[in-house]
């Protein structure tokens, strides 16, 4: 005889992606890459500390496209990460969980952080 | 026998070990605290990687060698690595279970995120005191 593992109760692939279901995820998954892109901090404070060829390689590894495309993404993920912080914050006081404004708060979030990503870097690195 | 009375202030008591991380409350309220300081960190940052990007090693001692930014951005990264531990360890006590593998992941976090702390830390403190 045969026999089936136990049915488990259904969990993420059964349901529709919402919007709060999405940033709700994002903001983990953005908390969990500042968590290893603080090493990356790290590591250029400690560079920065030692100096010479240490300091200038770091630089220019960081300064290359892929150094960008990730400090680009490490942008994203901070400013994400800060308006997901303060939408918990305004769920904390008690506040934005009827259906419209919780939708609302989140798609401010993406608004905030896409808005705020392309200004530091349209306006502080690209002509800056 | 009577049952011990559970109140609010007896959770958040971390003595009395309530929870998954045996923190009662404290976990959930530090995030919070440090979330909320954490705003400022990310303001700092971008305020000093604008101020200083494509600049050499001079610029950087000029501006992170001040005591005041020094000091102040030490103490603001020491704050967000406390927030990213709290942080991976929710995450870990959500998704893994087996108790080994939990402890041994526990514990690597933990050592992550001194070890960046002490590292952030200290190399900030190298430039604000030697250059």
């Amino acid at each position: 005889m045969t026999t089936r593992p136990r049915p488990t109760s259904p969990h993420l692939s059964v349901y529709r992606f919402t919007i709060t279901m999405t940033t709700s995820i994002v903001h983990r998954v953005t908390g969990g890459a500042l968590y290893v892109s603080s090493a990356l901090l790290a590591l250029w404070l400690a560079a920065a500390a030692i100096g010479g060829s240490v300091f200038d390689g770091v630089n220019a590894l960081y300064g290359s496209w892929f150094g960008m495309l990730v400090l680009f993404g490490y942008t994203w993920a901070l400013f994400q990460h800060l308006f997901g912080g303060i939408r918990h914050f305004i769920w904390d006081s008690g506040n934005g969980f009827e259906p419209g404004k919780r939708e609302a708060i989140a798609w401010g979030n993406w608004a905030a952080s896409a808005a705020l990503t392309l200004l530091v870097w349209i306006v502080f690195v690209w002509i800056g | 026998m009577r049952e011990p009375v559970i109140t609010p202030s007896t959770i958040a008591d971390p003595k009395t070990k309530y929870g998954n991380a045996k923190s009662s409350t404290r976990h959930f309220f530090t995030q919070r605290l440090t979330g909320a300081i954490n705003i400022l960190f990310t303001a700092f940052l971008i305020y000093i990687v604008i101020s200083i990007a494509g600049e050499g090693r001079e610029g950087v001692v000029s501006l992170l060698g001040n005591p005041v930014i020094g000091i102040v951005f030490a103490i603001l990264f020491a704050i967000v690595c406390v927030h990213m531990r709290i942080g991976m360890r929710e995450i870990i006590e959500d998704y893994v279970h087996e108790q080994r593998t939990n402890r041994l992941s526990l514990s690597l976090n933990s050592f992550f995120a001194i070890a960046v702390g002490v590292v952030g830390v200290l190399s900030v403190l190298k430039l604000v005191f030697w250059g």
